[in-house]
């Protein structure tokens, strides 16, 4: 099996991975757009390796693949900072959710003893 | 003025309860709030039978979270003055009184265990970088400080409005950024000199690492106090306030 055809069955792969993470409810929409655009970008430069060479020429990159690991570093940053703030929404959505249900459960308290 | 007095709390049954016991003596039960930020232990139980009420936290928020509950607390239940008190025995409440003095020409009055220089004085090296932050910090309040991590601390009207819509919760939130936040919003900060008991129960975080730690994360919050933009909730705070004054 020649490495182009490995490459484009592990994209393939990769696809099908997240097509059923999607269809089962478990990766919501607005995660898995840009997992989605990962798989078909990686087919698609998999299966025409000729994008790749082209591109590098036109940004000045002598050797294609420093362009892939250059982009792919510049995607995973992207996501990681994604799920940085996405983390820090949710820890400050949690913590408000506690302070109101402690101040809520204390008030209903009082007016059941009253 | 209607005063509450919170008692942020985690883990701390074997204080609680003679802290609630002195604070009788100074302050009516009725205006005490205990916040039990997700203790495993009795603590909630013991506080609701000494008469306090108690806000639990679920989980474990850290002492800013702590305070931010109590003082949305405040606001909506009408307090003009917030007084926040350790759990742990280290604050003795017969320097409410004098604390009080101070609020009536300044929105937040800390209470300085430094500014006499009597009782519990904490180790030399301690003392050193509590200094170096007293003095950044003092800086930020315009106002010499000297306690800037005191947790003994008075808020007035305009500082419990404040910071029930937003306190700092991240690494030293509590202590040193809630000061220059209230600065940077135009409050004026002052302090008296109070005496501090060693803490009752519980250890002080003492080895060198960890003393370490919290002073680099004490430096990085000063440094990024100085050019951070004002949080969200204050923010419309404010608009709204502006709103309000140009209808009028």
């Amino acid at each position: 099996m020649s490495p182009q055809i490995l490459s484009i069955v592990l994209s393939i792969v990769f696809l099908v991975i997240v097509l059923l993470l999607l269809r089962s409810y478990v990766l919501p929409e607005k995660y898995a757009v840009i997992w989605l655009a990962a798989a078909v970008v990686s087919i698609v430069l998999s299966a025409i390796p000729g994008i790749l060479d082209w591109l590098a020429a036109l940004v000045g990159i002598q050797q294609p693949i420093n362009l892939l690991f250059l982009a792919g570093f510049f995607v995973v940053f992207m996501l990681l900072m994604q799920v940085s703030l996405e983390l820090a929404r949710t820890r400050d959505e949690l913590r408000r959710f506690v302070q109101q249900q402690a101040i809520e459960t204390e008030e209903a308290r009082r007016h059941g003893s009253e | 003025m209607r005063t509450l007095v919170a008692i942020p709390a985690f883990n701390e049954e074997a204080s609680i309860g003679q802290v609630l016991a002195e604070l009788a003596g100074h302050h009516p039960l009725d205006d005490v709030i205990v916040v039990d930020d997700g203790s495993g232990d009795r603590t909630s139980q013991i506080a609701r039978a000494a008469g306090v009420r108690v806000l639990r936290h679920a989980i474990n928020l850290g002492v800013g979270g702590a305070m931010g509950t109590a003082f949305k607390y405040a606001a909506r239940n009408g307090y003009d003055a917030l007084v926040q008190l350790d759990a742990d025995g280290q604050h003795r409440p017969e320097f409410l009184e004098r604390m009080f003095e101070g609020i009536g020409n300044a929105d937040i009055v800390i209470g300085s265990r430094y500014a006499s220089g009597e009782g519990y004085q904490s180790t030399a090296a301690r003392r050193f970088v509590q200094r170096v932050i007293a003095s950044v910090v003092s800086a930020y309040a315009r106002t010499k400080l000297t306690d800037a991590t005191s947790g003994f601390r008075i808020a007035g009207p305009r500082a419990v409005a404040l910071f029930a819509e937003h306190y700092p919760v991240e690494w030293l939130g509590d202590t040193v950024e809630s000061i220059v936040l209230a600065a940077r919003q135009g409050l004026t900060i002052t302090e008296i000199a109070v005496v501090m008991n060693e803490r009752a129960g519980g250890l002080p975080s003492q080895s060198i690492f960890r003393a370490a730690l919290y002073t680099g994360r004490i430096l990085f919050v000063l440094i990024l106090a100085s050019f951070r933009s004002v949080p969200p909730r204050i923010a419309e705070l404010r608009r709204r306030a502006k709103r309000e004054a140009a209808a009028r």
